[in-house]
């Protein structure tokens, strides 16, 4: 110390020493090594010296020898415009499959499409998606999609091929049959294809059509179009076998429509009626306020007793609770705001369905006549003429793109031999499905999420097509191929483009439009048209056929598969649990409960959790047959039984849809009949049980929520009357233990209110209380417009990459999905017009005193500041014993090597059908955000915890606090019905603060509050528009006391 | 020696004519001997038996635990229930070696070396199942204490699986170490009765140099006494601590505070049962009916029946806190478990535990072997399933009815548990082949006072009046007292 050190002040020339010594050691706490001088000091001996020249050799020898795994990363040598690696990019696109639409937007990671998420600027959907719309993504990357052009069964190139068909098509008579578009440009492009092949004609098939409704309009309006139908208007609902929440015209649409009459609150406590005639049990019957069924061959009757009933008549059908339920719902039409929906694909009906709107002054209000869909145009009459021509060999070439008759026409044998009589044929899929088999030509179109295009999904309104990646493989655009078959001389990409910069006025509206991907009229134009149908031949058309007896199938299209298609093989949508079933991977024969003991089939206590179901042999009118295992229904007319589309797929549909006699479910497209006008979509049938079980794999095998506090259900008027009702009984539960113990005072009678709520998180527990200042994250689920579509369900699996488990392991309940939707039947299981339905989407409730946290031997599973319950992948060690410790039973163990990610080689489950979802192809679909989670750890609901993290770190970088709403959860983003409210509950300003505190104080319950848990999850409660709820009442629930 | 005269009213411990040579030779000529067929039959049957286990775990952590029936609902099945099984039958050995020990209980010296090596080898097999049932085993020692770079981490001090680790890991090296204290000095008598060389070699190593001085018997005594003392509290703490997996939880049927005492009765209980049931064997085997005597397992069928009404008790106990507390939770869960899909596990519970036991009311069955065989049996399966009946039946309807689930074991869980009966008779055979499988030391000091030839030398004595009796014994303590005072 021999220079002088100078000080600044007093507190500096306290610390010089330290500061001196701070700045000469590199690291600022001290090392943990043992730096003594015995250690520096030590000589190695020669002996020493060779076994550290021993072990390092040694070690090196080893080390080298081990094989180095190849690694395949390419690096960007040269950095692509707009990808940044770790930063995703958004492209506004179009989700169209056959009259299915839904404006998109997707979401890409280094060029990758990850995820689809619905676009918020869609005054048609507003953002909603569906399960299929989520699950489109893993299509793109589907296995069993088509490389490369195919003639005669061998690769070829698109010039040879041209070349080919351009020759075979020149003065050729034919038919291009398509799938409904909604495409303007698509269609402009057919016109100059028709009439450079004044031969070919185009029509338009769907598997499941709306023939009925097209030709019924076309009778009673002039016009042969759907209309644009208005539920967020309709303060009266009476659909007559109408899905319209699941599966019927455009359910996105609907949902988002019908959820606006179903919200409610104390403070506004009014309801829209929803009154439902179904034969089957769809999610809209369980959405219905007053359900009732009747055969699907009496859905005509129903709709003219109604029409009757609206007109003065007294309805006289043989159900006495139907009468009850059309003369209300007549009664209710009559009070204005009425809407009226039927399924039936009969135009008879539904020319009965239009005057009935038409008398209830619907049309222009409700109905919506001017600006009509454009969804589905299929015309069942069109077909069949066809396949008389086909027969007759007048057709030198068929074109088929997106429609696959083969597979789900009424009558396929016909088709496919007069198919066979047809010299050309070209399809056009994307697959080598049922019918491109039968095609000489296979010209595979591109996924939609690499194709250019447009949708018209109404009169007026349009949405774009871009693609988010290149083509994965040698496919081409439908439209590029009619183009170069008609010499065009350029692209369908170019084509469109100057299209639409055309239509929009310049390059600057259009590349905004591309950007925003929708372009609409500032408002709706509604108007009603005049109606001119003759009812009164409809209605003896429709008494003229005779009633049905025996018993009656329904061919219904599930929830998440649909009519088949490209969905068949989609692993999401297979593994996803049917609403109503709860069952994956299968399709099987729906029964009611009394049906079923008739069957010796009985749904008991101890029968519900065997996975082995009874087979019954079911044969329709035309002989054809099927064994399908039982599974019972509740709420199914007795007298009915329904099978699913989209099953007993070809193999080479793909690995996931193939099926045969152990797998796969069977086709239910052979019980609809022909009418000679429509395709009627059930048929008297023969069902006999068979000698033979059957595993299905259901996921839920309770149906009784046991009356438990796990949901809460009201009638409106009961709300309206007492609206603390769930308050109060929430106060018996907690207030007891919201006060010191010595406290004097109303012990359970007084309201929950959210201070109570504070003192009892704070009184009921020995343990201190931890406060969350800053973000605390919550999520509030509305039961009253849940209606169980699994959009959520899906929307979770494509964001978090969970691992699809197949068949096998899902009937031995070892599903992945955080979050499912439990189903709770009420009722009397041998009276389906009794039973009410309820849904409850079940996640990680992210509970703040967390049972699964503290049984944690090496804390894996822990608390954050923010509130979340989070999982350390890495440092667990899969007891189970948290899984076993949650009350909500929403962890879920890696209980094999799902996905390839655990360190054992070769030891991935395979069971033939899920196994391409690890194939390198379809693991691009994986969100690198997302950890994939190996074998032996436990997972769960993170509430998104990637997006959370990247909504904090944009508004820092912003340099503001986060806003409300900048921070989504997959399942809420993916919601049609905006029943997930998701945010900061700290903020005071947020949506979710404002539910708990204040709208939705009276309907706010938590699933299992007196257990101390206190989740961050609060459910609203389900009230219903009926009279009575029947859950829990031992002489009305048989659900819940013969179920033992 | 036992310096105490022992009543005519009590049966003898030792049957038969007997000196300390004629004991020595009778336990220790089996080791000495080629091992019979039936030996070699059931070692064999059970080395297949524990490589069926080894294949079967091998399987599972190779392929991961979705080979088990254990799921999202239940996710512990007969892996857990095997675990408490096992480590419940481990708790005989310790009541016997510690708790009767400090009760001064004449009778363990016969039984006790057997039980202590089941206590021993049934722990060791309960081990097997907590440490396999984790999905990612290999990193399994992360829930020891150790210090170490990954942070460091430290295991979850509130977790009672992390208590369970202690818990058992104390259990196993003070049992170890209390049966291993007492076999020193019958190593050092069959050492010293080795003809060959190999076995002087290796008895001589496993005897620590045992010389039976005094110092070494005083030593060797005050240690039995402290591990005596160090397991008497483990007894209790054990299975109390294992009962926290599950009464710290929120699950109904989990959550309930009856558990301590209750698993404990449940484990002596069981534990005792099978100690009957590898006794039976034993002394048939062996030849050894003169040491494990009826009165042996008449004595232990008396706490079977006792442990059985307690275990009972507790059983009633439950369901009438169940209807008391009116708590929705617990009265639907036992309502599911007497009712519901399971409803044979409990019954099968309630039978094989409650109700068969009481048979021992009788003494003719308390003393008949087929019998005891029989029951000892029966306890076991019926304390299995008291433990499937806690675990699997309180899980599989819980809280929410959308969950609930149901549970059949797949082959790898049933070859495990095989695969550890393995383990367990392996291990039981090789002791019975190669140690003195009733402590031989302990027989000695039991010998003269409570042999069946020694009783009988006193017959005359308890013949004679009590005047006789008072004369003789005074006369003869005279004379002694006067050879005292000469020598003095």
């Amino acid at each position: 110390m021999s220079q002088k050190q100078y000080w600044s002040d007093l507190e500096d020339r306290r610390n010089i020493e330290t500061q001196k010594e701070i700045g000469e050691n590199e690291f600022k706490e001290e090392l943990p090594f043992d730096l003594s001088e015995s250690v520096f000091n030590a000589t190695t001996p020669r002996r020493d010296f060779l076994k550290f020249l021993g072990f390092s050799t040694l070690a090196a020898t080893i080390v080298s020898s081990c094989e180095m795994p190849v690694r395949k990363a390419i690096p960007y040598a040269i950095k692509p415009e707009d990808i940044t690696p770790g930063v995703p990019n958004y492209y506004a696109s179009t989700f169209v499959d056959g009259g299915d639409y839904c404006p998109v937007v997707v979401k890409t990671r280094e060029g990758r499409p990850i995820k689809v998420e619905g676009n918020e600027l869609s005054s048609i959907t507003r953002g909603g998606t569906s399960a299929r719309v989520q699950a489109s993504v893993l299509n793109l990357y589907d296995k069993a999609r088509l490389t490369h052009p195919i003639s005669g069964g061998k690769e070829v190139t698109f010039d040879a091929l041209d070349r080919e068909i351009k020759e075979g098509l020149a003065g050729k008579n034919g038919y291009l049959v398509t799938c409904s578009m909604m495409s303007p440009s698509t269609e402009e492009v057919l016109k100059q294809f028709l009439a450079k092949f004044p031969g070919i004609k185009h029509i338009n098939y769907d598997a499941i059509s709306y023939s009925g409704m097209l030709q019924a309009n076309e009778a009673s309006y002039g016009k042969r179009t759907l209309p644009t139908y208005h539920f967020d208007k309709a303060a009266t609902i009476v659909s007559i076998d109408a899905d319209f929440l699941g599966t019927w015209m455009a359910p996105i649409e609907f949902s988002k429509g019908y959820a606006q009459t179903r919200k409610i609150s104390a403070k506004n406590p009014t309801l829209s009626k929803h009154y439902h005639v179904e034969a089957i049990h769809t999610i809209t019957g369980a959405a219905a306020d007053e359900r009732a069924t009747c055969r699907p061959s009496e859905v005509g009757a129903v709709a003219i007793a109604l029409y009757n009933a609206v007109n003065g008549t007294a309805p006289s059908l043989p159900s006495a609770k139907l009468n009850k339920m059309i003369a209300a719902a007549a009664e209710d039409l009559k009070k204005g705001n009425g809407l009226v929906v039927c399924g039936s694909n009969d135009m008879n009906v539904q020319m009965v369905v239009n005057a009935i709107n038409n008398k209830i002054g619907a049309d222009g209000n409700t109905v919506n006549w001017v600006t009509t869909s454009n969804t589905w145009k299929g015309i069942d009459k069109d077909m069949a003429d066809m396949i008389t021509a086909m027969e007759g060999g007048q057709v030198g070439v068929v074109m088929l793109h997106g429609v696959n008759p083969v597979y789900d026409h009424v009558d396929s044998k016909r088709f496919t031999a007069a198919l066979a009589k047809v010299p050309m044929t070209i399809s056009f899929a994307e697959r080598m499905d049922e019918t491109a088999q039968k095609c000489k030509y296979v010209i595979p179109d591109h996924n939609y999420l690499e194709s250019w295009g447009d949708a018209e999904p109404k009169v007026g309104y349009y949405s774009l097509m871009q693609p988010a990646i290149t083509p994965l493989f040698k496919t081409r655009a439908f439209q590029d191929s009619l183009m170069s078959w008609m010499d065009a001389g350029q692209t369908y990409g170019d084509y469109w483009q100057l299209y639409w910069t055309t239509q929009m006025g310049g390059q600057a509206n259009f590349d905004m439009a591309l950007q925003s991907g929708v372009m609409e009229p500032e408002k709706m134009p509604n108007g009603a048209a005049t109606f001119v149908g003759n009812v009164g031949a409809a209605i003896a058309a429709v008494q003229a056929k005779k009633a049905a007896s025996g018993l009656e199938v329904v061919v219904y299209q599930k929830v998440g598969i649909g009519h088949g298609g490209a969905w068949s093989n989609n692993p999401w949508l297979q593994e996803m649990p049917d609403p109503m079933t709860r069952s994956v991977w299968d399709n099987y024969l729906c029964v009611s409960p009394k049906r079923a003991k008739q069957l010796g089939a009985e749904l008991t206590g101890f029968s519900e959790v065997d996975y082995n179901k009874y087979v019954a042999k079911v044969t329709g009118a035309n002989g054809y047959a099927v064994n399908l295992p039982i599974i019972v229904v509740p709420g199914m007319h007795n007298d009915v039984v329904a099978i699913a589309t989209g099953y007993g797929r070809d193999a080479k549909v793909g690995r996931a849809a193939a099926s045969d006699a152990t797998k796969g479910g069977k086709n239910a497209y052979p019980f609809t009949t022909f009418n000679g006008t429509n395709v009627e979509y059930y048929s008297n049938v023969n069902v006999v049980k068979v000698d033979e079980k059957y595993e299905v794999a259901i996921i839920q095998t309770h149906s009784s929520y046991e009356n438990r506090p796990v949901v809460h259900e009201f009638t409106l008027d009961e709300f309206r009357k007492d609206p603390h009702a769930l308050q109060k009984e929430r106060g018996v539960e907690i207030s007891h233990y919201s006060q010191e113990p010595w406290h004097e005072g109303h012990h359970g009678e007084a309201l929950a209110t959210p201070e109570m709520e504070d003192n009892f998180r704070e009184k009921g527990t020995l343990y201190p209380n931890h406060p969350y200042e800053g973000i605390k994250w919550g999520m509030s689920i509305d039961l009253n417009t849940c209606t169980g579509c699994g959009a959520c369900v899906v929307g979770c699996v494509a964001e978090n990459n969970i691992s699809v488990v197949g068949k096998y392991h899902a009937l031995r309940s070892h599903e992945m999905h955080w979050i499912r939707i439990d189903r709770y039947f009420s009722g009397m299981p041998d009276d389906p017009d009794t039973i009410q339905t309820i849904f409850q989407p079940m996640l990680c409730q992210h509970c703040d005193n967390a049972p699964c946290e503290n049984v944690c031997p090496v804390s894996a599973t822990n608390h954050s500041t923010e509130g979340l319950n989070q999982m350390a992948y890495n440092r667990c060690i899969g007891t189970k014993y948290c899984a076993n410790n949650c009350p909500y039973k929403v962890r879920h163990f890696n209980w094999m090597d799902w996905n390839g990610a655990d360190a054992f080689k070769d030891n991935i489950f395979e069971d033939g059908r899920r196994d391409d979802i690890n194939d390198d192809l379809t693991r691009m679909v994986l969100n690198p955000d997302v950890t994939v989670r190996s074998r032996g750890v436990m997972e769960k609901c993170t509430f998104c915890v990637q997006r959370l993290q990247e909504a904090k770190l944009a508004a820092k970088k912003a340099g503001r606090p986060m806003m409300d709403g900048e921070a989504k959860t997959a399942c809420q983003q993916s919601c049609p019905s905006d029943c997930i409210t998701f945010g900061n509950v700290n903020d005071k300003e947020s949506e979710i603060y404002k539910i708990r505190r204040n709208e939705q104080i009276e309907r706010t319950f938590y699933v299992l509050e007196h257990v101390h848990t206190l989740p961050n999850i609060n459910y609203l409660s389900r009230v219903r528009n009926t009279a009575e709820i029947v859950a829990g009442d031992e002489k009305k629930d048989g659900m819940y006391a013969e179920h033992i | 020696m036992h310096i105490k005269y022992e009543s005519f009213v009590r049966e003898p411990l030792v049957d038969g004519d007997k000196d300390y040579h004629q004991v020595s030779e009778d336990i220790v000529s089996p080791i000495e001997r080629k091992p019979g067929r039936m030996w070699y039959i059931g070692f064999i049957f059970s080395i297949i038996l524990l490589c069926f286990g080894i294949f079967s775990v091998t399987w599972s952590v190779y392929w991961g635990l979705g080979t088990w029936g254990v799921n999202r609902t239940i996710g512990w099945g007969w892996d857990i229930t095997n675990f408490v099984w096992w480590i419940g039958i481990g708790h005989a050995g310790t009541l016997i070696s510690a708790i009767l020990l400090l009760f001064r209980q004449g009778w363990r010296t016969g039984v006790n070396r057997a039980a202590e090596a089941m206590t021993i080898f049934a722990v060791m097999c309960a081990g097997q199942f907590p440490i396999w049932h984790m999905g990612r085993v290999w990193d399994g020692f992360w829930v020891l204490p150790l210090p170490n770079t990954r942070g460091p981490l430290w295991p979850n001090f509130d977790s009672p699986l992390l208590w369970d680790v202690f818990a058992i890991s104390t259990y196993f090296t003070v049992s170890l170490l209390f049966w291993y204290s007492g076999l020193l000095p019958d190593f050092a008598l069959i050492r010293d009765r080795a003809k060959t060389k190999l076995r002087k070699r290796l008895y001589g190593l496993a005897s620590f140099g045992w010389t039976g001085t005094a110092k070494n018997w005083q030593r060797m005594e005050a240690l039995a006494l402290v591990l005596a003392g160090l397991s008497t509290p483990l007894v209790l703490s054990v299975h109390t601590i294992v009962s926290f997996d599950f009464a710290t939880s929120v699950i109904p049927g989990w959550h309930t505070t009856i558990f301590p005492p209750y698993f404990v009765a449940g484990a002596v209980f069981s534990g005792f049962a099978m100690v009957n049931t590898l006794l039976v064997i034993t002394r048939k085997i062996l030849k050894l009916e003169d040491y494990i005597t009826i009165g042996h397992l008449e004595a232990m069928n008396k706490i079977i029946v006792l442990t059985g009404s307690i275990v009972g008790v507790a059983y009633l106990t439950e369901l009438f806190m169940s209807w008391y507390s009116q708590a929705w939770g617990e009265m639907e869960a036992f309502k599911w478990r007497i009712v519901g899909p399971y409803w044979w596990s409990y019954w099968a519970m309630m039978t094989c535990n409650v109700v068969s036991p009481q048979l021992f009311w009788i003494k003719k069955l308390r003393r008949n072997i087929p019998f005891t065989f029989v029951m000892s049996i029966v306890v076991n399966i019926g304390m299995w399933f008291e433990r499937f009946v806690i675990i699997a039946t309180s899980t599989y309807r819980d809280w929410i009815p959308g969950s609930w689930a149901y549970y059949s074991p797949e082959w790898p869980e049933i070859g495990f548990y095989l695969g550890t009966f393995g383990l367990f008779f392996t291990c039981y055979f090789l002791f019975a082949k190669y140690f003195p499988v009733v402590a031989v030391h302990e027989i000695k000091f039991v010998l003269k006072t409570s042999g069946d030839n020694y009783k009988r030398a006193m017959l005359p004595h308890e013949e004679q009046s009590l005047e006789e009796f008072v004369h003789e014994a005074d006369s003869h303590h005279g004379h002694e007292e006067e050879h005292a005072v000469a020598h003095h």
